[in-house]
């Protein structure tokens, strides 16, 4: 499953799927055949349009919460699935006494050290292996053994090895990330075309241009699919760890939350993860979106009709 | 040696075998000089060895016995005075056309500004002005082709290799493309390496003929193409003299594709 590359990405998918405007840029570029393209389809229509979608896809959302409003206290006891008022009243009080801060704190240090730490060192191991065949030819086999281990089994002995503090957390982390990365940059650059480099080399480049121009270019799409999926495992990993032992945390303060009964407590600690992830796929996206500008335009091709 | 730019001399080629220790021969032993500002042509069968003479010009790959000199030079390593138009475009999908075009210049180190006149130049000169800032998905294959030619017609290189650079196009697209070709090198005076399975299109564009054999290969004839330029690449009969060059060529190449006799 790691090894399916960009492609096997939903949205990705969806974007092979033309538009409406997408369809009059492709008529447009294949009758002018050889003419510079004018104008672009109006961006004012486009922007509506993405209203209403956006508005659309609040509708299941804004319908589940209030089911769950309305369902709790009536179908299910509220002492176990509290209510979204409830949560949402729970959150202020967190946030307006300050309680949560050091919990925020802490978690958002061992995610980003965890996340980048990971990323990093996937980049670095993967193209490392994926450049140089005889380095991948002794490694592949340990690193795969590796991988087959469930990640979370490790978050006790790391707990041993760097104690209760973030340290232990920021490892678990760093070691989920690590594997997702290092698989999608490793499979990236083992997938750039032998021909290109050969050419780019004849065109008069050296090692660290071929990297430059090639290279990074040719796995990016690896590399942020990479980077996208491996946001929920950093959390998975830092959550883990903190269930397993923590003195300050989200999971934490999840756990004490669960133990002591309080529902709502939890419901808001989930929230806030929620809203971590969904910061870090909205930073993520729009990385991707710079990155790959040429890899969107893909649609307007004329010789895809 | 002699006066010849690129010149092939006793190259032989083993490739491993799967699965066996013995190397199988490919190339047995061929001579081929390309002289200065000539458009030679090499014809043969397919999995003959062409594209890997190319490679060898280009220094991307040792011959197993022989070498290549360029310029009395031998090539022991990645040949940077040659340019290459392989069979696909092989532009940089992440580039645009103007940065594409412009990279070659870019690793050379050649100056902003003088980069910039000669990209347009090169664009120009294929036709492809105004299309700087499209994406090579954005461009049609024969767009594409035009491209990667411009990118490598760009820094000058000494040398033009090309292999099947015309193989994917449609028939109009490529005689236009072959004018275009005829025109660019005679402008640019340029000498050509152009491998092709098209005995018409060998005969309408070079100054020579190489034909090799089926493998393992040898050189079969060089033949010397006479015809006046530029030549009608869109009627190729209505050349004065094709008819007896190409039959100077298909004679010799025929012996190598196993026609089956029709008898009447
Ligand atoms: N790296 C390699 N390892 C093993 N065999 C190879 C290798 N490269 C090429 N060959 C073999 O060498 C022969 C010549 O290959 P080459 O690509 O030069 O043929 P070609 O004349 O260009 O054919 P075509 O006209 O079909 O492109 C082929 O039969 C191929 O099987
Ligand atoms: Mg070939």
């Amino acid at each position: 499953m790691m090894r399916s590359g960009p492609c096997s990405d939903p949205r990705s998918a969806s974007a092979s799927n033309p538009t409406e405007s997408d369809r009059r840029l492709m008529n447009d570029l294949a009758t002018t055949a050889d003419q510079p393209l004018a104008g672009k389809p109006s961006a004012r229509r486009s922007l509506a349009s993405k209203a209403a979608r956006g508005l659309m896809r609040l509708l299941p959302g804004l319908a589940l919460l209030g089911f769950w409003q309305w369902a709790s206290g009536r179908w299910i006891m509220e002492t176990y699935v509290s209510k979204p008022t409830a949560v949402a009243a729970r959150l202020y009080e967190l946030f307006a006494s300050g309680e949560i801060y050091p919990h925020l704190w802490t978690t958002g240090q061992e995610l980003v050290l965890g996340y980048v730490i990971g990323v990093a060192g996937g980049i670095i191991g993967g193209y490392m292996l994926g450049r140089s065949p005889r380095i991948a030819s002794i490694f592949e086999p340990y690193v795969m053994a590796f991988y087959g281990i469930p990640k979370i089994a490790l978050a006790p002995l790391f707990i041993i090895w760097f104690g209760i503090g973030i340290g232990s957390k920021i490892a678990l982390a760093a070691i989920m990330v690590f594997f997702l990365v290092f698989y999608n940059v490793y499979t990236g650059v083992r997938s750039v075309d032998r021909e290109l480099a050969n050419l780019t080399l004849v065109m008069g480049a050296n090692q660290r241009q071929l990297t430059y121009h090639v290279y990074f270019p040719a796995a990016a799409p690896y590399v942020l699919l990479g980077m996208r999926m491996a946001v929920p495992y950093s959390v998975i990993g830092v959550i883990v760890g903190e269930f397993t032992s923590s003195i300050q945390g989200l999971g934490l303060f999840i756990r004490e939350a669960s133990a002591t009964y309080d529902p709502a407590g939890v419901f808001a600690g989930i929230v806030i993860l929620l809203v971590f992830v969904a910061i870090a796929n909205f930073l993520a996206g729009r990385l991707e979106r710079r990155l790959l500008r040429w890899k969107t335009l893909t649609v307007a091709a004329p010789n895809d009709i | 040696m002699n006066d010849a730019v690129l010149s092939f001399s006793g190259i032989r080629q083993e490739f491993p075998a799967p699965g066996s220790d013995v190397g199988i021969r490919v190339i047995d032993g061929i001579d081929l000089d390309v002289g200065h500002g000539r458009f030679v042509a090499v014809i043969g069968p397919s999995g003959c060895g062409k594209s890997t003479l190319l490679q060898m010009a280009a220094g991307l790959l040792m011959p197993t016995r022989g070498t290549v000199h360029h310029r009395g030079r031998a090539i022991a390593t990645i040949n940077r005075e040659v340019g290459f138009v392989p069979q696909q475009a092989q532009l940089f999908p992440w580039k645009t056309l103007a940065q594409n075009v412009e990279l070659p210049l870019l690793l050379r180190g050649v100056g902003a500004d003088e980069r910039r006149e000669r990209v347009a130049a090169a664009l120009d000169a294929v036709g492809l002005s105004g299309f700087d800032h499209y994406f090579p998905s954005q461009l049609s294959g024969g767009m594409q082709k035009r491209g990667s030619i411009a990118r490598t017609l760009v820094y000058r290189p000494d040398v033009i290799l090309m292999d099947e650079p015309f193989g994917a196009l449609d028939a109009q697209t490529r005689m236009v493309m072959q004018n275009d070709l005829q025109m660019l090198s005679r402008d640019a005076s340029a000498t050509v390496l152009f491998v092709t399975h098209d005995i018409t299109e060998a005969v309408l564009l070079a100054d020579n003929v190489a034909i090799m054999s089926q493998r393992p290969s040898k050189l079969l004839a060089n033949i010397a193409i006479n015809l006046p330029r530029p030549r009608n690449v869109f009627e190729p009969f209505k050349n004065p003299g094709f008819e007896d060059a190409y039959d100077a060529v298909w004679t010799v190449f025929r012996s190598q594709i196993g026609i089956r006799q029709q008898p009447h």
